[in-house]
């Protein structure tokens, strides 16, 4: 995720999550979901084949 | 003569059960401290005072009439201001629930009152705990006691039991901890406190920041304190689901000053390459220190723990969200404005990095594990640099430039991640007078092991002794 993301993207996104936010609001934290989606597609470099997700808290 | 308002509870324990000092002595000397020094502090939102000293009468009277007590018998507890209370105001931090009154108390509560415990009141913290530098705008930013001249961050979430304690203004309290919030508070504060293993303590009525993320835990001012309150907090509780049946150990009696043949892993690679010179050399004489106590030391490494950031940020970002969804859209601008951008931010994150956090956190687990079937603990700094000022956004870290939250919560997160238990204890003072703090991690379950090695270093050191300079 390198590009950047337009506010209507951003306002579709929240919506689809079911949150109306204002143009204001959005424009707002722009900057910061661009730098969240760059860190968690960071995630994807990570050799996870075979890895099963965590599903349980090792709750013995 | 004892000064009560920084004996611990230790101490205290044994003098009012010898009965050679009063619990109202004790819970009267607490709330004229309280009543001095708060106003500056900002450490609690709410000072149960009446509830306290009645607590307190009823204890001296089962004293006076011989009958059985707990082992914290007139203790004086502080709690984070998520801890339900029956009929005392419980709110997070918030605006939002600013006036919500539980109708009862949360396990852990009502098993530390059962152990005597007098509660105080109800501490300051990060709104709703997501965020590690203490600040809160509804209630004031809490001020870190170990420097007078500069409003430093007592560190978060639980800034109000970080602050509290190391002011004397409580003897023990309780934090909760979901990237770090007992472990950098603790570190900042010049505490000990622990961060047990995920499921070894019930968080039945604790306000959730994170299902999966969050443990609840003691903030003292020695292991031995933490080992003595843990006892009487832990164990399984139907309320909570995710406790475990394992029986709760002694741990009192697993603090021998032993520590001969002991494998301990230090963790140089991301943790003490990001610390401070001040931060990096205090824990590697630390580690030195226990070596000379006949602990076998060697380095060791996580290889993806730089992942555990964006994991968390999958997993925390999205169980946060789903907490807060109905406020968030209908009460947005109630929440400071930080804390709500920061639960924002969980509504972009999608099941697919969800699941990848998920699969990282198997991983990043897995790593700990097999650096901990190889050693008995791991050994880290707590936090990368000593207390910031509240004015402070950015700072330089071993490694390069960092946001001052990013670095506060860098190395206590990977623990939260992988469920491990992990205490934070003094281990040396900066320059500038500000304490620094060291991690101990250790096996699923054994959080015997950790105290053990936290009280076996309070034994060969006095960084946990000293005491801030207040007015």
């Amino acid at each position: 995720m390198n590009d950047p993301l337009d506010l209507d993207s951003l306002r579709r996104y929240a919506r689809l999550a079911g949150f109306d936010w204002t143009d204001a609001e959005l424009e707002t934290i722009r900057p910061m979901v661009e730098a969240s989606l760059r860190q968690l597609a960071s995630l994807e470099t990570l050799p996870l084949d075979g890895t099963e997700p965590t599903t349980q808290y090792r709750i013995l | 003569m004892t000064d009560l308002t920084f004996a611990t509870a230790t101490e205290l324990s044994r003098l009012i059960t010898g009965k050679e000092v009063s619990p109202v002595e004790v819970v009267r000397a607490h709330l004229q401290r309280i009543t001095a020094l708060d106003g500056s502090l900002r450490s609690f939102i709410t000072v149960t005072a009446d509830g306290a000293l009645a607590a307190a009468a009823e204890a001296e009277k089962a004293l006076v009439a011989g009958r059985p007590v707990g082992p914290l018998h007139g203790v004086p507890l502080g709690l984070k201001d998520l801890y339900d209370t029956a009929g005392v105001r419980t709110t997070g931090g918030s605006k939002i629930l600013a006036e919500r009154v539980p109708t009862a108390d949360a396990t852990v509560v009502r098993k530390l009152r059962e152990a005597g415990m007098i509660v105080l009141g109800k501490l300051n913290m990060v709104e709703f705990a997501y965020g590690p530098e203490g600040l809160n705008k509804h209630y004031g930013h809490v001020r870190n006691p170990w420097d007078a001249a500069t409003h430093r961050m007592a560190g978060g979430s639980s800034s109000g039991s970080g602050a509290s304690v190391a002011a004397g203004l409580a003897t023990v309290a309780l934090g909760s901890d979901t990237g770090g919030s007992i472990r950098i508070p603790c570190s900042l504060c010049g505490l000990t406190g622990i961060k047990p293993t995920y499921g070894r303590v019930s968080r039945a009525g604790v306000l959730p920041l994170s299902w999966s993320m969050d443990h609840v835990g003691p903030m003292t001012r020695t292991a031995a304190d933490c080992a003595l309150v843990l006892r009487a907090m832990a164990g399984y509780d139907p309320a909570d689901p995710t406790t475990s049946v394992l029986p709760v150990p002694d741990y009192m009696a697993a603090l021998t000053g032993d520590v001969r043949g002991l494998r301990v892993g230090l963790l140089r690679a991301f943790f003490l390459e990001s610390a401070t010179p001040e931060v990096r050399t205090a824990v590697e004489a630390a580690a030195r220190a226990l070596e000379k106590a006949g602990a076998v030391v060697d380095e060791v490494t996580l290889p993806s723990v730089r992942y555990a950031g964006a994991g968390a940020l999958a997993v925390v970002g999205t169980e946060a969200l789903a907490y807060h969804a109905a406020w968030l859209r209908t009460r947005l601008a109630d929440y400071d404005p930080e804390v709500g951008t920061r639960l924002m931010l969980g509504a972009f994150v999608t099941g697919v990095h969800y699941v990848r956090g998920q699969q990282a956190r198997a991983l990043i687990r897995r790593e700990v594990d097999e650096a901990l079937a190889r050693h008995d603990v791991l050994l880290a700094p707590a936090t990368p640099v000593t207390a910031p000022a509240i004015t402070e956004r950015q700072t330089t870290l071993g490694d390069g430039p960092s946001d001052v939250r990013s670095a506060l919560i860098r190395l206590t997160r990977p623990f939260n991640f992988s469920g491990h238990p992990a205490c934070s204890v003094p281990c040396g003072f900066a320059s500038g007078g500000l304490p620094i703090g060291m991690q101990i991690v250790g096996r699923p379950f054994d959080e015997a092991t950790v105290l053990r090695v936290a009280d076996a270093y309070q034994r060969v050191s006095d960084w946990h002794t000293r005491r801030p300079v207040l007015a």
